[in-house]
């Protein structure tokens, strides 16, 4: 696969992922999945750069990578610490419950009812017992104790 | 407007389309948005790739893996319940690992798989346990403004992929990046990018290159340490009195 082809390729992966995650972190709600979609725009970010590094022969690309990773596990440490306080504030993972955060011009977010989703008897999966204790017979326990 | 212009913006219609009918909206329709955001796809890849007939085994491995990462993306973006938008992750950082392996990156591959798929998803699935005991809410099976916030990502994807397809289109074989791309042969790429040493040679270049980087990096870390304890410990007030009276 020639070089050029290879990049054009990659460049357009690492938008789709970018603009996927973009997507999600606009219109989601739950904190963890937000977060889980401004990683995803990371992940764009990263292939594009790993891309440009073996386009241009140049270790620069990876070495970014690295740092993006590196940046990656603190963000997730903080965020997480900051979703967990936020969650033992308001008892959801919701953020509009932090609406009232907002700038003072902003009409307020007004949520809408939803019609209840059948609910569905789940069936999960049961282990049977595990077979049934043999009979021994008495002549056999005789037997082994003489052993 | 060039034919190819045409067909990108069509894709971008049908992905934004597609994936404003897969967010949680509290409606029906996610089937046909799964169509739509699969047939934009395709028509995006048509315009972007030229299938290249020689090496069918690495175009089928290269499909394979984008096809799963772009796929559990959307997943992941889409699913209502939020340990099936990280489970969803975990198969596009999978994806992802694959495509640094596929260019040569093996240690990112690793990496990713190790520190993102290993530590900080397993971290999303405590937290969520942790947080979330019960199945859907009501905040999962809706969102906000799901028809615009579609639109920004697939507008973004359709002019990025614009400006790249329009480098290529029109003035392929004059343009600066083609001539860059015969400049540099697989020779050197050998030497250097691909070298059969890659972890060494990327060690080497981590730690004489950007030392100074890899420290303020790993101070970083400990500082995210420090921080995201203060947080906790903060949030909770009857804990930190009863830690200090022990104390």
């Amino acid at each position: 696969m020639a070089e050029l082809e290879l990049l054009h390729r990659y460049l357009a992966l690492g938008a789709l992922l970018f603009g996927i995650g973009v997507a999600g972190f606009l219109s989601r709600r739950n904190m963890i999945v937000m977060f889980l979609a401004a990683e995803m725009m990371l992940q764009g970010v990263s292939l594009s750069l790993v891309a440009w590094g073996r386009f241009h022969n140049d270790w620069g690309g990876q070495v970014l990578v690295i740092f993006v990773l590196t940046v990656a596990a603190c963000e997730a440490a903080i965020a997480l610490a900051l979703i967990l306080m936020l969650f033992q504030q308001s008892g959801e993972l919701d953020i509009a419950f932090w609406q009232h955060v907002r700038e003072a011009n902003q009409p307020p977010f007004v949520d809408r009812e939803l019609p209840d989703e059948p609910i569905q008897i789940e069936h999960w999966p049961t282990l049977p017992p595990a077979g049934v204790e043999p009979e021994v017979s008495l002549e056999e326990i005789l037997h082994r104790s003489h052993v | 407007m060039t034919p190819g212009q045409i067909m990108l913006a069509l894709a971008t219609v049908l992905l934004a389309a597609g994936l404003w009918l897969l967010l949680p909206r509290g409606a029906r329709g996610r089937r046909a948005g799964a169509v739509l955001a699969a047939a934009g796809l395709a028509l995006l890849a048509w315009q972007v790739a030229r299938f290249d007939g020689r090496h069918w085994g690495a175009e089928a491995v290269f499909w394979a893996l984008a096809a799963t990462t772009v796929v559990s993306a959307l997943g992941a973006v889409t699913m209502r319940s939020p340990v099936y938008c990280a489970i969803w992750f975990a198969l596009t950082l999978l994806g992802t690992a694959g495509l640094f392996l596929f260019q040569g990156a093996q240690f990112l591959g690793v990496a990713t798989v190790v520190v993102y798929a290993g530590a900080i998803l397993v971290t999303f699935l405590f937290v969520l346990m942790l947080a979330q005991p019960r199945g859907q809410t009501h905040y999962d099976r809706l969102s906000w403004e799901a028809l615009l916030s579609a639109s920004t990502g697939a507008m973004l994807v359709g002019m990025l992929t614009a400006v790249l397809v329009g480098q290529t289109g029109e003035k392929e074989p004059g343009s600066a990046a083609a001539a860059l791309a015969t400049t540099i042969s697989q020779h050197d790429r050998e030497q250097r990018i691909l070298h059969p040493q890659h972890v060494a040679q990327l060690g080497g270049q981590l730690f004489s290159r950007h030392l100074v980087a890899i420290e303020v990096a790993g101070t970083l870390l400990l500082v995210a340490l420090v921080g995201a304890v203060a947080i906790v410990s903060h949030g909770r007030p009857a804990a930190v009195g009863e830690g200090s009276d022990r104390g």
